[in-house]
């Protein structure tokens, strides 16, 4: 129910007791019937007439030049329409990059003469059919000029890297304070490049009408990826349509304009037809970057009773030859633990391989694997308990911004798991719990990701037959934006969410920034509830004011909205349906766009805020830090002939805040949690070091977790709505559970078998 | 994927006859051969599917042993009550290969003549160097990443893993490959690379395989199959042992012993020193492990794969010790 | 038959004969979702590793991916869009999947469904421990594992009564 007082403008919120639809209830997915069904078509499945199908080929070589392309065997292939090249396409602008930054003048070829990591597009084919491009792909033959190649970070070439100044974290004297504590640990902790792997593979359709550039592909960005396809094309941002109804995975590789469309949307120009390119699933490991590669130290010094005194942390991260990419590695060190003097400083390397990318709490993620572990040690160091020394060095305030925490839950988490895992029942000696073969090992680690936020827009409709349209460019990858708009907008007008239809996915609706960053939930429902609100407003403006209003003899200054119906307060007069009232009053719509922008926003600043991420609003500012927490209690179980590591039990509390659906936050908590055991047993891309080219570039060299490597997990919300980070009071959901996962896995697999992996993937030849 | 022609043949006399036709290759389950069409390594000219010849999927057992058509399915085989009861080994070696999906694709006979996951193998693109593909042309796994590389059985020339379980069990029971009237054993069937890695298999062209037989035996009958992997499914092994035992009348002295290894050699890998060392030995776990350390006699790593050579006898002890346990 | 062009192929999908001309090198997943507008069923691979195209054919499921439309022929092919009733009734296993909440984005879902189906009609679905090893051939990279195994579980139960 909705009560609407018109003087105040503003209505009461719904709370979890309001049962599934309003926001906080468990609603199911209401995208969930085309999904099922095999009806939601994805970008690429779009059925349009005259399609060409186009393929890439990608170069053999690390590092040198392409010599020639020998296109003759592959043009005169049966169906052939073009053969791409970089000498037969015409260049594009370079394009600014997510910031906005305005790029160099200087033009912009995706298929590539200068060779700068193996797998970089240099040709494609186009073909009638799909089958003719893949035989005719593979005709092409590209002769190069190889230059020798910096293969990973442990290359003799590769050196220390570039120092990035804007990642130093520094107060107290941390060195001194180190020298001078009783208790001192000291060890490095590496993860190697990991993949996102999305089930849908990247790849679109491009169709030029004219000027017109409509773009059908998955997508985290609608309106960024749309300003690229513009500046790389030189036209008007309005002239670019990018579609992407559902997306079939992104976890951080969907946000950009990638080379690949760059192409395809060149040989719509070139041959006047629609094309659709879908990369192969080895090209996904080299057409896009997943996590780089990182190496961290970490020192912490500490009382004997293993109070920390002093943390030094030194990352490194892999970067491409020509891109930049920095993994934020003191994100979680530098927040985590209460520590008078601290240090963390971090260099990048370039290496030929693609430019890595966004995954999944890019930072936080390798950040915990190092602190989280390193807590672990220095508990065994001291001899206390592992949850015991987290809870000794509790950070009561941000220790960097020196900011009191908008909310934190995580003393909280820390005691739910515990008492749900059973942790008080631990037996504290490595080696010490057994089921036969078996060595039992539980560990635990916090996890953590901070509350990004950016202003938002939707534009909300009240139709004539009482239902309601709401439309954002926002995207739905899994996450459940088309379920939470539909409870927002409902609760926020009073009407069942069935009534409700939540349309997403295209560039033509209401702007909306990035979906990533787990930002979008929190900044979405503030917009849907703002554009709500005023519609609402507009309703009962009309209802009491509108000389045709049933309502109009009443005098009312306050109605009633609930289910779809209009009556007063306090039960006197009439009750109407939506429908009747508009009907009425002769209205066949109520419109509302709403945004959260400051009132008086340019047009300049209100297109940077949708279509870069200069606009987003810093996690510290003001008076408060926000981030979301989570406490991971995991059971391993270790084969101690074999080596092989099972995930036996998991437990993890987490606050995210406030939870607009709890059933769908739970959902992407357990998607977390895997990706995090599959980042800890299973994941890396393989470098063969003579080619500098991944050899496990496909699902079943590169492992992700199946079915049968998951336990049941269990989730709980310890989070309180937190008015600070969002407008209906949530925190991050989507990145938050896999932070954290690796360090219990790492710390359970250590408590298990008394060895202590600091290199991911824990795989069996590192524990026989 | 090259354009092919698509032939079905209407008997096992066509097939035979269309298979030794230049560039023709025989279609059944279709896992491993449109897969590598796909990588472009199988090339075919034309396309022999032999998947609607009449009567090639039977399963018959009895107390001799137990005939399976070429063209039984993984999981028809797997889940059979005669060969669940009678050859355990076999059930388990084919319920953990690959998925539920692949196992109702996949044929017996195509299951014999898959080939290896190397991925040099399977990328000529970015490796053209591959004897076992094109032959003569050198190896780019040795030196390379290694990881999943065989230990026994190697060459100069490769060391491409053979990847299947199915025939680690056989191997192990002396089953026999059927071509037509011609019967080869399985372990005489799968060919050691040596100089010429790219003849996997004792098959000349022309002929078909039509079944698979395995002798019934009492170590058949008490027997299993131990695939450790990285991951808990859906993977190749990164180490298997397909073990049968049978006891004296004692319960505890070891009659009959068939031990063979997958995963980790360039075909199924028969663990004769083993067998002997514990024939006629009382079932004891010292001993055992002790005489498992000869299923890697003669192993030699390439760097990433040394935990093969450590991992591979504990897979068989554990086995051995673990059918001694159901005495 | 043999023929490197296209040659015509009749298919038996979701009860509905179809001809079509393809080359013999098209597989059935391209020939659903390319020439025959049926996209419910997905491309994650194209090489057996995700399940992402399971089908029926003949009533067991397989891979689209490895599977030449013409070997479809004279088979009975369901794919996603044949599993519910004419009149939009829901299979007990997507009312599970929808009700567990067993998926986020999507895109493995149908192969999912399809994989879970013939799961519980093999009998393989008697213990959580067998659904997962059943259903392993079927990668899910959102995680929506455990919520899965209780589909499948719930669905099996409501198949069994």
């Amino acid at each position: 129910m909705t009560v609407h007082m018109k003087r105040h403008g503003e209505s009461k919120r719904g709370d979890a007791s309001d049962g599934r639809e309003a926001v906080g209830g468990r609603l199911s997915r209401v995208d969930g019937p085309p999904k099922i069904t095999g009806a939601a078509k994805y970008a690429v499945e779009q059925q349009l007439d005259g399609l060409a199908y186009a393929v890439l080929v990608e170069s053999t070589i690390a590092a040198g030049k392409v010599r020639s392309i020998d296109t003759e065997a592959a043009e005169s292939a049966p169906g052939v329409l073009r053969v791409l090249t970089p000498d037969n396409i015409p260049p594009l602008k370079t394009a600014s990059d997510w910031l906005g930054t305005p790029p160099p003048d200087a033009p912009y070829y995706p298929l590539a003469r200068d060779i700068t990591f193996s797998g970089q597009h240099v040709a494609a084919v186009v073909a009638e059919t799909f089958e003719q491009a893949v035989a005719a792909a593979a005709l092409v033959k590209v002769s190069y000029d190889e230059a020798p190649a910096i293969v990973d970070l442990s290359d003799a070439k590769a050196g220390d890297g570039i120092p990035i100044d804007a990642m130093t974290k520094e107060w107290g004297d941390a060195e001194a304070a180190f020298a001078a504590a009783p208790v001192r640990i000291c060890a490095a902790y590496n993860t190697p490049r990991e993949y996102q792997a999305p089930m849908e593979p990247h790849g679109l359709i491009a169709r030029w009408q004219g000027d017109q550039l409509t773009v059908w592909e998955p997508s985290q960005w609608l309106d960024g990826m749309a300003r690229t396809y513009a500046e790389w094309f030189g036209v008007p941002f309005e002239n670019v349509r990018l579609v992407s109804p559902y997306i079939g995975g992104g976890f951080g590789s969907k946000a950009l304009a990638l080379g690949h469309g760059a192409v395809a949307a060149i040989a719509a120009r070139m041959l006047e037809r629609p094309v659709r390119l879908v990369m192969t699933r080895p090209q996904t490991f080299t057409g896009y970057g997943g996590r780089a590669a990182t190496r961290q130290t970490v020192t912490i010094g500490a009382d004997a009773e293993g109070k920390i005194q002093s943390i030094v942390h030194r990352g490194v991260n892999e970067t491409s030859i020509d891109g930049m990419w920095v993994e934020p590695l003191g994100s979680t060190t530098s927040i985590m633990y209460a520590t008078p003097n601290f240090s963390s400083r971090q260099n990048v390397v370039r290496v030929n391989s693609v430019v890595p990318g966004a995954m999944r709490a890019p930072g936080e993620n390798p950040s915990a694997f190092g602190i989280e572990s390193a807590i672990d040690e220095l508990a065994y160091e001291v001899g206390i308990d592992p949850l015991e020394i987290r809870l000794r060095n509790y950070a009561e305030e941000d220790p960097h911004a020196k900011k009191a925490w908008s909310t934190r839950q995580l003393r909280e988490a820390y005691a739910v798991g515990a008492e749900r895992f059973g942790w008080s029942k631990r037996s504290p000696q490595p080696r010490s719990m057994r089921d036969g073969n078996q060595l039992i090992g539980w560990g635990v680690a916090a996890g953590t990701y901070p509350v990004r936020r950016a202003y938002g827009e939707a534009m909300v409709r009240i139709l004539a037959d009482g239902s309601v349209e709401v439309e954002s460019s926002s995207i739905d990858m899994g996450q459940g934006t088309y379920t939470i708009l539909a409870q927002t907008a409902a609760e926020t007008l009073g009407v069942p969410a069935d009534n409700v239809v939540v349309k997403l996915g295209d560039s033509r609706f209401a702007r909306a920034g990035v979906t990533g960053g787990s930002r979008l939930a929190g900044v979405m429902t503030g917009a849907v509830h703002k554009a709500a609100s005023a519609a609402l407003d507009e309703l009962v403006a009309l209802a009491i004011s509108d000389p045709r209003s049933p309502f109009h003899a009443l005098q009312a200054n306050t109605l009633v909205v609930a289910n779809g119906r209009i009556a007063s307060p306090r039960g006197d007069g009439p009750e109407v349906s939506i429908a009747e009232l508009l009907a009425s009053v002769g209205r066949d719509r109520i419109e509302a766009k709403g945004d959260t922008m400051p009132a008086n926003s340019t047009a300049e600043e209100r297109y940077k805020n949708y279509t870069t991420i200069a606009m987003a609003l810093p996690h510290t500012e003001g008076d408060y830090s926000r981030y979301s927490w989570c406490a991971h209690f995991i059971e391993v179980r270790v084969d101690e002939d074999f080596g092989t590591v099972r995930v036996s039990r998991v437990v993890s509390a987490l606050d995210s805040g406030r939870l607009y659906n709890p059933k769908l936050a739970e959902s992407q908590w357990k998607g977390g949690i895997i990706m995090g055991i599959g980042q800890a047993l299973l994941e890396e891309g393989i470098v063969d070091r003579r080619h500098g080219r991944i050899v496990n570039n496909n699902l079943a060299d590169y492992l992700v977790p199946t079915n049968a490597d998951i336990p049941d997990i269990e989730v709980i919300s310890v989070g309180i709505p937190d008015p600070h980070s969002s407008a209906l009071g949530g925190k991050g959901v989507g990145e938050l559970a896999i932070v954290g996962v690796a360090p219990a896995i790492a710390n359970a697999v250590f408590h298990a078998t008394g060895k202590r992996i600091r290199d991911l993937p824990i795989t069996l030849e590192k524990l026989i | 994927m090259r354009d092919f022609s698509y032939l079905r043949a209407s008997s096992v006399d066509a097939a035979q006859l269309a298979s030794a036709l230049p560039g023709a290759m025989l279609l059944a389950g279709g896992t491993t051969l449109v897969d590598l069409a796909k990588c472009g390594v199988a090339e075919p000219d034309t396309l022999v599917d032999i998947t609607h010849l009449k009567g090639l999927d039977a399963i018959t057992v009895d107390d001799r042993g137990a005939t399976i058509g070429a063209l039984a399915k993984m999981s028809g085989v797997a889940d059979h009550a005669d060969i669940k009861s009678r050859f355990p080994a076999v059930s388990e070696a084919l319920w953990q290969a690959a998925s539920a999906q692949i196992r109702n694709m996949a044929t017996i006979g195509g299951n014999l003549m898959q080939r290896t996951r190397c991925p040099y193998f399977r990328d000529g693109e970015n490796f053209p160097a591959c004897n076992k593909r094109a032959p003569g042309s050198g190896c780019s796994a040795i030196g390379g990443v290694t990881r999943g590389h065989a230990v026994l059985g190697t060459s100069e020339a490769c060391i491409a893993t053979y990847p299947g379980d199915l025939a680690v069990a056989l191997v192990a029971f002396d089953a026999l490959v059927h071509l037509g009237d011609r019967q080869v054993a399985v372990d005489d069937f799968f060919l050691l690379p040596g100089a010429t890695p790219e003849r996997e298999h004792a098959i000349q062209p022309g002929e078909v395989i039509t079944a698979i037989s395995i002798p019934g035996t009492p170590a058949a009958r008490r027997s299993t199959y131990l695939k450790v992997r990285d991951r808990q499914s859906y993977e190749f092994a990164a180490a298997s042992a397909a073990v049968g035992i049978e006891f004296e009348a004692d319960g505890r002295t070891i009659r009959d012993l068939r031990v063979a290894l997958g995963g980790v050699a360039t075909k199924p890998w028969r663990a004769r020193g083993v067998e002997e060392a514990l024939r006629g030995k009382v079932l004891e776990p010292d001993a055992v492990k002790r005489a498992s350390l000869l299923a890697v006699e003669g192993a030699v790593d390439h760097g990433a794969n040394h935990y093969k050579i450590e991992l591979a006898p504990r897979v068989v002890a554990r086995a051995i010790l673990k059918l001694g346990e159901t005495a | 038959m043999t023929s490197k062009t296209r040659i015509p192929i009749q298919l038996q999908i979701n009860g509905r004969q179809h001809e079509l001309e393809v080359e013999p090198r098209v597989t059935l997943l391209d020939a659903l979702r390319d020439h025959l507008g049926l996209t419910g069923t997905k491309k994650g691979c194209d090489h057996g590793q995700c399940g992402a195209c399971t089908v029926h054919v003949d009533g067991e499921r397989v891979l689209a991916c490895l599977t030449l439309a013409v070997q479809a022929e004279g088979r009975a092919v369901t794919s996603i869009e044949g599993l519910a009733q004419e009149d939009g009734t829901l299979h007990a296993v997507q009312a599970a999947f929808l009700e567990q909440d067993a998926f986020q984005c999507g895109y493995c879902t149908p192969g999912q469904i399809m994989s879970a189906v013939a799961c519980i009609r093999e009998g393989h679905a008697g213990s959580d421990d067998e659904i997962r090893e059943y259903m392993a051939g079927n990668l899910c990279r959102c995680g929506a594992y455990p919520h899965i195994v209780a589909a499948v579980r719930q669905a099996a139960a409501e198949v069994a009564s």
